[in-house]
């Protein structure tokens, strides 16, 4: 993608693509005039400055800090830390704790993931199917669970899963023949993380679900109802007219929890106490730990290099989605 | 339309058109059984009541008095209602100080972004110039840059500019963290109103910053309320970065949160009763805000 705005980049790409989204009325697509002049420099110029200064400089200090050894030694004198070149990295990549975290981190993504995309489309689909009463009440609680910090979230669910006191384990132990008295729920991974994972599908169902709905409102009820009367059954409208529709939609939701899901922290974080076990490290945490617990800050900033090249994949996809939204208005 | 319209019918529909779409919301209404309709509302009733599950049970946590709060046979209703954990929540140290620190945080990001963000989105919606593009992609860029892996350097900076355990290091932190977002969603606003307004006003003599004072900056008022409501939402959250930089007298309540439950076990009434004040402004917020935030989220892309 260009990212220089020149005469000979700015026609050929996209053919057609802005014109057809013009508001009907302006049939001639008016070739806007280029200003010349400071004004738009001046007016991001303190937007561009507080980005430079506060995400740029972090940015590239982090990749060179990862190339250097900074204990807390050198962060209480200021000299300069030593240079170790790719050591960080050699160090990161030969650790087999490192991969395992990668691993974790992508399995949990991958899963929650697909758990809330379904999970948010099928309430989403519900909702175009109940009555408007119902669909109100689900809304409306869906709004209270989207609205709750996440940290609070979180802490609700600690206390939720509490070994001793926790509503779960009473809830369970109530089924005949199970007995969950002070079930920890958090020395086995298995159970720990599908608690993690609960929270997260919980907390994320609502942005999904109401995302989704807003752009079922949009599929034509005309094409499904044609649809039923030609004899299609619902599984077959949905695949092949709602479905194709809302595509774009979808892959804009999926790309975005992907990128929050990937950077997991608060919950692994509130629900192991600020002290995540090996097994409930994510990459998000593991950085974090070696840098701030370990005083480790050179090999913190190497994972969270690795961290941010991995995710670029997907934040590159994001970004071209949303940089022609920009580009049309 | 090529963003998800998630919000309102859009503008050009004729009022018949919108009464309808108002009555019948899409639902279609060929080939359905009454029976599935009964299924359908069953599961949604069951969905709502599993979701607000959670929020219940701090509520009912935090009226509870100490002893049913432990009892081992939780109680799902507090037989003697108190609000007892309020009131020590009130009284735990640190916590009306970092009640007020989160407060002002907040409120100095929100402001600040909101000024910078205005201009660079004006720059954006309403100027063509060479670097426009450059400008959106850095937008977009840095919104997604996960803030948390650039916490080691910026730790590091404000350390040496004397700003780590201050108010205003994170203040400006929180400033550039709902920046891109504030920059993006401003400029849809101002996208939305129309260019004729801005060249009529010209031709009747406004020069371009009076049209900038007078009609767009009216004009992006409500985008303004909602942007900037999100930012609180967004600064009033965070607690990593604070947790981080400064010490527990300089804290926001997030942050009271989290440590006050590793002091000598967990109490579990307070904790949940200061996590109900600690939301109560966001969920207010967020209610008032919440047919432009589906919308917002799409578009503007925030991280979460």
């Amino acid at each position: 993608m260009s990212v220089v705005d020149s005469p000979a980049t700015r026609r050929p790409r996209d053919p057609g693509g802005p014109q057809q989204n013009r508001v009907p009325g302006h049939a001639a697509p008016k070739r806007r005039k280029r200003d010349s002049g400071r004004t738009p420099w001046l007016l991001a110029l303190p937007a561009l400055l507080l980005i430079a200064g506060l995400l740029g400089y972090p940015l590239v200090r982090m990749v060179i800090l990862s190339f250097q050894n900074m204990r807390l030694r050198e962060l209480l004198s200021g000299r300069t830390p030593p240079w170790v070149g790719f050591d960080q990295y050699t160090r990161v990549l030969t650790d087999s704790v490192f991969w395992s975290v990668v691993g974790r981190t992508v399995a949990f993504t991958f899963v929650s993931v697909l758990v809330s995309v379904l999970f948010g489309l099928g309430i989403a689909l519900l909702m175009r199917r109940v009555s408007r009463g119902v669909r109100l009440f689900m809304i409306v609680a869906m709004m209270f669970v989207w609205a709750l910090p996440q940290l609070v979230a979180a802490q609700i669910f600690r206390w939720m899963t509490d070994s001793d006191f926790g509503v779960v384990n009473y809830l369970i132990d109530l089924l005949p023949g199970v007995s969950y008295q002070n079930h920890s729920w958090f020395v086995n991974p298995w159970q720990g993380w599908s608690v993690i994972t609960t929270l997260v599908v919980w907390a994320g169902i609502p942005f999904l679900a109401i995302t989704l709905n807003a752009g079922l409102t949009q599929v034509p009820k005309e094409l499904l109802e044609a649809a039923t009367v030609d004899g299609a059954t619902a599984w077959q409208a949905l695949r092949n007219i709602t479905l194709p529709i809302l595509k774009p939609l979808i892959m804009i939701v999926t790309t975005l929890s992907v990128i929050w899901n990937f950077g997991l922290f608060t919950q692994a974080w509130v629900l192991r106490d600020g002290h995540p076990e090996p097994q409930f490290q994510t990459l998000a945490t593991y950085s974090y730990t070696q840098a701030f617990g370990q005083s480790r800050y050179s090999l913190g900033s190497a994972i969270a290099v690795i961290t941010v090249i991995l995710m670029l994949g997907v934040m590159i996809f994001y970004i071209r989605q949303m940089f022609r939204i920009g580009e049309v208005d | 339309m090529v963003a998800p319209a998630a919000g309102p019918a859009p503008a050009s529909t004729a009022p018949l058109r919108r009464r309808r779409a108002k009555t019948d919301d899409g639902v279609i209404t060929v080939g359905r059984s009454r029976s599935g309709t009964i299924a359908a509302n069953t599961a949604g009733i069951v969905f709502g009541v599993i979701m607000l599950f959670p929020v219940y049970w701090v509520l009912n946590t935090a009226f509870k008095p100490a002893d049913e709060v432990l009892a081992l046979e939780p109680g799902f209703w507090p037989s003697n209602p108190t609000f007892d954990n309020f009131v020590s929540a009130f009284k735990a140290p640190l916590f009306l100080k970092d009640m007020l620190n989160g407060v002002i945080v907040t409120l100095l990001a929100v402001a600040g972004a909101l000024v910078v963000g205005f201009l660079g989105a004006l720059s954006i919606a309403r100027f063509s110039f060479y670097g426009r593009k450059a400008i959106i992609l850095v937008v977009l860029v840095v919104q997604l840059i996960p803030f948390l892996s650039l916490l080691i350097p910026l730790f590091l900076m404000l350390q040496s500019a004397d700003l780590t355990n201050s108010l205003i290091g994170v203040s400006i932190t929180y400033l550039v963290l709902i920046l891109p977002y504030t920059v993006w969603t401003l400029r849809g606003f101002i996208s939305g109103i129309p260019r004729e307004l801005d060249e009529a006003a010209m031709i009747d003599g406004c020069t371009r910053a009076q049209v900038f004072w007078r009609i767009i900056l009216p004009l992006t008022g409500p985008g303004l309320v909602a942007t900037s409501v999100y930012g609180f939402i967004q600064a009033w959250n965070e607690f990593i970065i604070i947790n981080t930089l400064n010490s527990p007298d300089k804290q926001n309540l997030m942050a009271w949160l989290l440590q006050n439950q590793t002091t000598r076990g967990t109490a579990w009434g307070p904790l949940m009763a200061g996590a109900i004040i600690t939301s109560i402004p966001v969920v207010i917020f967020f209610l008032i805000i919440q047919r432009n935030i589906a919308t917002g989220l799409t578009a503007g892309a925030v991280k979460g």
